[in-house]
């Protein structure tokens, strides 16, 4: 019974990990492209400046 | 993502999760242990449905993908994506297939390892998955990473039908199929049927599930990585700047 209980919670828990780690990564992504969408124009540069 | 996908994939993660959940209640304690392999045989609960997820449908809906980005008429972003995202979901699974077939031949065979032909061939898979994977990360433009990922895809597809069929042209360890045999006539019964058939429905959603969640994961990298993004914030400073200048 031990095989069978390893073989189970090495399937569960690797897609238990991969499944957060895609949550994850997809919460960061629609983070970045919000923060970037929203983010304010940025000032014109003076003339003459730089 | 409109709000209708948004619940569709939630709905669809809730019932991956509530029937892999029962699948596991059913496969550890409800399902009598075979006359042969006693209790060893609750892993077919585990092995068989992740190893259909990574040899048929991962790679099914990765090859047709491909297929449909190199034909001109349907090329689409969509299809290189969808393809990428089975590819790599695909590919968890199939390294799942190895390491629970490993585990149940350990104590059946007494190996946890043989260069058995469904092994093998099961291996040679994984590393050809890798390899596309490794493809897509080299640089370049969408459409030539596209079309070398479409290519590699096809190449990997010819193992898929020598790992199905590797049972019946070899003599192998591995047993025949249980469900797909040559007289389509499954050689399971009785409450082992219906917690097997549970199963793959369980991994099938879990699959899917996480198939959406990489293509969103994709379509955002390359909403970032493409001037859309640009073009997107050009249009909301447009639309900022117009009122601001009407109030003056």
């Amino acid at each position: 019974m031990n095989y069978v209980i390893a073989g189970y919670c090495f399937v569960l828990g690797i897609l238990f990990l991969y499944g957060v780690q895609l949550v994850w990564r997809r919460r960061r992504l629609t983070r970045l492209v919000s923060r970037v969408e929203a983010s304010p124009p940025a000032a014109p540069a003076e003339p003459g400046a730089g | 993502m409109s709000h209708r996908t948004t619940l569709a994939v939630r709905a669809i993660g809730i019932g991956a999760v509530v029937s892999l959940a029962a699948t596991v209640w059913l496969g550890l304690w409800v399902t009598p242990p075979d006359q042969v392999q006693r209790n060893l045989v609750r892993l077919v609960y585990v092995h068989p449905p992740v190893a259909w997820v990574a040899l048929y449908l991962a790679f099914g809906i990765a090859c047709v993908s491909s297929v449909l980005w190199l034909w001109r008429r349907t090329r689409s972003a969509f299809f290189d994506r969808l393809a990428a995202s089975s590819m790599e979901v695909g590919t968890v699974f199939t390294a799942l297939t190895l390491v629970t077939g490993s585990i149940w031949g350990r104590p059946t065979w007494g190996v946890w390892w043989a260069w058995d032909a469904r092994l093998t061939s099961t291996a040679l898979l994984l590393v050809l998955q890798l390899g596309y994977l490794t493809l897509r990360r080299i640089p370049g433009d969408f459409d030539s990473r596209a079309r070398r990922s479409s290519i590699a895809a096809l190449v990997a597809a010819v193992d898929v039908p020598i790992v199905h069929f590797s049972v019946q042209w070899w003599r192998t360890l591995h047993q025949g199929a249980t469900v797909l045999n040559a007289d389509l006539s499954p050689t399971i019964h009785g409450s082992m049927a219906w917690t097997l058939l549970l199963s793959f429905v369980a991994l099938t959603l879990v699959f899917v599930w996480m198939l959406l969640v990489r293509y969103r994961i994709g379509a955002l990298q390359d909403y970032l990585g493409s001037g859309e993004l640009d073009v997107a914030i050009r249009e909301r400073r447009a639309e900022g700047t117009v009122p601001a200048e009407v109030g003056r």
